[in-house]
């Protein structure tokens, strides 16, 4: 108990650290809305550049603006989106089921497929089962998720002849037609991830089959099956669960490349769109969430560790 | 008192001359309409009544606000939803719309509309002429800060004659206003109130052809028929649905699979195409010249030769091939293909690059062998002016000119060119490529940039021989007139080159063989998809 309240404190500290650099990173950017309002073509003159400023609350100090942001923030209230006056709470709510399945159904997906290909990997005699692994492995860590995703939609849409419905829909209105949805925008982010999933697998396992307790084990005449899996799989999953962890932080912000290929309302898109459009509640309010979300999976693997491996202990 | 009104546009054979003029081999070959026989046959028969139009937009329209949105996406996805008192046909000429006739009084200061009556906003409402005062009040008050308020700054008062009348009296003579009402940028006439009422960036009450059901921003628009609209019988679809999809590729797909009707691709995207069945190309000049904004404060910029010269270095033709692979024509200031006031491009002056002119235009401003540097900004979220600039730093580097290119993202380049704006040029970048769109008026293109006392005028160019043209140009009513004047006020901007003009692409859209009846327009919106209907 006294881990989560020492955690609990540290993780504070770090999402406060958070919100001042996101805050200063984001009125860093060159232009402001009010540029962005006026385009290159119309033009506002200074009074009403001075208007809109004010309007929005940028003529005042940082330090007030942080603080009234601050505020609010710990209220419960994201503050409302410059470009179309919408409470930012309500746009993440409404996005964030979206980015959350992708991000959930990626690592799903990478762990089903990946860690038993990396087992079978690390056990197979056979050596081109091994350069099969190594070689699908580096292809996938070196393709860019976007162009496996374009190459995607060319493939479905030339070679099938099939496209998922347009507007998204969520998994509880139709489950058939999400799935369709979900297909391809899954697929290509699960590819390069579970390449490093396989080899992060592959390697782990084969560490810890070389153990002392695993050559114990088979002495004792366990059967092959139960020393991998209760055994040694157990103990090497604790470098593949870090991994993992840290690799959906990265999904949710990589998602925004996916989100706008496949034209998934996302998170991601948002944030994006967000940074463009110098929507500095929408950016701000998005970022913290993802580090919240952030800090809250892995304090999840964190825990996981204890289950894993009986030797970590809390103190 | 004669009318002011672009008259005809470039015809089909006018385009293909120029375009095959310059080796525009692919532009040569279209047609400007792709379309077989049997879908002319078709396209005879009457329309029919139904269907859902599914399409793609290419950008997300942001914020649907009719009055102070600055996004061309915006305009295109609003002009279903709101109309004006004047409007477009498909040939460009400006038609009565919520206006059914006005009359210009008092030498050009006073203009008198009146509005056509029964007209019903989608909330059941009546227009009359409260909702037109509300409206141009709220596009001139300062407090909107509408970015498009320069049309109409000539705008001194807006009186209720009665509940079908609207004066409009000006401060002085402007034969634009009418094209400032058609042009739609902040002109959507909403019912009195409406803005305090309601967050217009989301939501929209208008008069036009379609409803707007649903806006989920970065995703997608629904509009439903309006079944009440004025210009009965219009429209012929149930609704229309816009799913927002930036990436080509996935547009290309949705068009292959059937899945949507209706997108706008590149040329790169209608080769493609070719070959796929139940598919057609419409291809169309669109009012968007291509440009290069000169800061004309920064030494040496401020000569004119050495404008001239390095302009006189880069190859047109190349620039059209890489930017626009081929689907475009040379433009000088006033797009080519706008009414009659553009230059043929056949006779514009740069068609063919002329390094020894430049190097002794050079040498004449005191840069025998170049030797200064100078840098060019552009975007990479608009990948075609990027490409233009790529190769107007080639034709620098032969005159020895240190030409740099600087990509910058959209933002940050339109915060910089605002910088060099506000401080006439003492601070911010040299060189900035970008396009003008659609301008209601010639003048749109002329005034606000190269008046002495223009509001956007880079770096302070000022021709005090120009200056009275163009003040006259914008204040007479008589079209041939004003037509020599901006033939001579062009001619002139071109030899002195305060900005580098390239030229005029194609719109490309591509339809399903279902959908007849649309046109595309020269002022690249899609409001004629209210006579649109789906076999």
């Amino acid at each position: 108990m006294r881990y989560l309240l020492r955690r609990g404190a540290w993780t504070a500290a770090a999402l406060l650290g958070v919100s001042v650099l996101i805050f200063g990173l984001v009125r860093l950017l060159p232009g402001t809305i009010v540029d962005i309002l006026a385009g290159t073509e119309g033009r506002l003159d200074p009074a009403q550049r001075a208007a809109v400023l004010h309007q929005f609350g940028l003529d005042r100090p940082l330090p007030v603006q942080y603080g009234l942001w601050l505020w609010n923030l710990v209220h419960g209230n994201l503050g409302w989106s410059f470009r179309t006056q919408q409470p930012v709470g309500e746009l993440i709510a409404a996005r964030l089921p979206i980015t959350l399945e992708l991000a959930v159904l990626t690592i799903a997906v990478v762990a089903v497929v990946g860690i038993p290909l990396g087992i079978l990997a690390s056990v197979t005699p056979s050596a081109r089962v091994k350069a099969l692994a190594q070689i699908l492995g580096l292809l996938g860590l070196s393709v860019p998720t976007f162009w496996t995703a374009v190459m995607l939609i060319i493939i479905a849409s030339y070679a099938f002849h099939w496209l998922p419905a347009l507007i998204f829909v969520p998994p509880w209105e139709s489950p058939w037609t999400n799935a369709q949805q979900m297909l391809l925008p899954v697929t290509s982010l699960a590819l390069g991830l579970a390449a490093v999933v396989v080899r992060m697998t592959r390697s782990s396992m084969l560490e810890v089959l070389g153990q002392e307790y695993v050559k114990v084990a088979r002495a004792k005449g366990l059967r092959g099956l139960t020393v991998l899996l209760r055994h040694a799989l157990r103990n090497a999953l604790i470098p593949i669960v870090t991994v993992l962890g840290l690799q959906s932080g990265f999904l949710l912000g990589g998602v925004v490349i996916t989100e706008q290929i496949f034209g998934l309302p996302g998170l991601g898109w948002m944030l994006l769109n967000g940074v463009y459009q110098r929507d500095y509640p929408v950016v701000q309010g998005t970022v913290m969430l993802f580090a919240v979300t952030f800090a809250a999976v892995n304090l999840v693997v964190d825990l996981l560790y204890t289950s894993l491996d009986p030797r970590i202990r809390f103190e | 008192m004669a009318r002011s009104d672009s008259t005809g546009r470039l015809t089909r054979r006018q385009i293909i001359a120029g375009g095959l003029a310059l080796g525009g081999g692919f532009a040569g070959l279209e047609l400007a309409r792709g379309r077989g026989l049997s879908e002319a046959f078709a396209a005879a028969a009457a329309p029919k009544r139904g269907g859902m139009l599914v399409a793609a937009a290419e950008v997300d329209p942001v914020s649907l606000d009719p009055h102070t949105n600055s996004n061309f996406s915006s305009a295109q996805a609003y002009e279903h939803v709101y109309e004006s008192l004047t409007g477009y046909n498909d040939k460009n000429q400006i038609i009565a719309m919520l206006a059914a006739k006005w009359e210009i009084q008092n030498g050009g200061k006073t203009y008198v509309f009146h509005l056509r009556p029964n007209v019903k906003f989608h909330n059941g409402q009546t227009m009359t002429a409260e909702d037109v005062k509300y409206t141009v009040d709220r596009v001139v008050d300062p407090k909107t800060a509408s970015p498009w308020r320069g049309w109409f700054d000539t705008i001194e008062e807006t009186r209720v004659v009665d509940p079908l009348t609207v004066q409009i009296n000006l401060s002085q003579p402007y034969p634009g206003l009418l094209g400032s009402f058609a042009g739609m940028r902040a002109s959507g006439i909403i019912p009195k109130g409406l803005a305090e009422r309601e967050n217009l960036k989301i939501k929209a009450i208008g008069t036009g052809p379609f409803r707007l059901v649903e806006y989920v921003p970065q995703d997608h628009l629904t509009y439903a028929r309006f079944a009440d609209y004025w210009d009965q019988p219009m429209p012929y679809l149930d609704g229309m649905t816009f799913k927002i999809l930036t990436e080509e590729n996935a547009r290309l797909a949705a068009l292959r699979a059937g899945q949507i009707q209706y997108a706008a691709i590149t040329a790169q995207g209608q080769q493609q195409l070719q070959g796929a069945p139940g598919i057609a190309v419409l291809r169309n000049l669109v009012a968007n010249v291509t440009l290069h904004y000169i800061n004309v404060a920064r030494k040496p910029l401020n000569d004119w030769r050495v404008r001239k010269a390095m302009r006189m270095a880069v190859d047109t033709n190349e620039v059209i091939q890489k930017a626009t692979f081929g689907a475009a024509v040379p433009s000088g200031p006033i797009p080519s293909g706008y009414g009659d006031w553009y230059l043929a491009p056949q006779s514009l002056p740069y068609n063919k690059p002329d390094l020894d002119g430049a190097k002794k235009l050079l040498a004449e401003a005191g840069y025998p062998n170049g030797g200064f540097r100078v840098s060019l900004y552009c975007s990479p979220q608009y990948p075609e002016y990027v490409q233009t600039t790529l190769v107007v730093q080639d034709g620098l580097k032969k005159l020895g000119i240190d030409a740099q290119v600087q990509q910058m993202e959209w933002g940050a380049f339109v915060a910089d060119h605002n910088r060099e704006l506000t401080t006439h040029g003492q601070e911010g970048g040299e060189i900035f490529c970008s396009g003008n769109t659609f301008r209601p008026d010639p003048d749109g293109y002329i005034y606000p940039y190269f008046y002495s006392k223009g509001p956007i005028n880079d770096g302070g160019y000022s021709n005090p021989k120009l200056d009275p043209l163009m003040v006259q140009a914008r204040s007479i009513f008589n079209h041939d007139e004003r037509r020599s004047l901006y033939t001579q006020i062009q001619r002139t901007l071109l030899d002195e080159s305060p900005n580098w003009w390239w030229h005029v692409k194609y719109n490309i859209d591509a339809i399903s063989t279902r959908l007849h009846g649309f046109e595309q327009s020269f002022t690249g919106r899609r409001f004629l998809l209210k006579q649109a209907w789906l076999a």
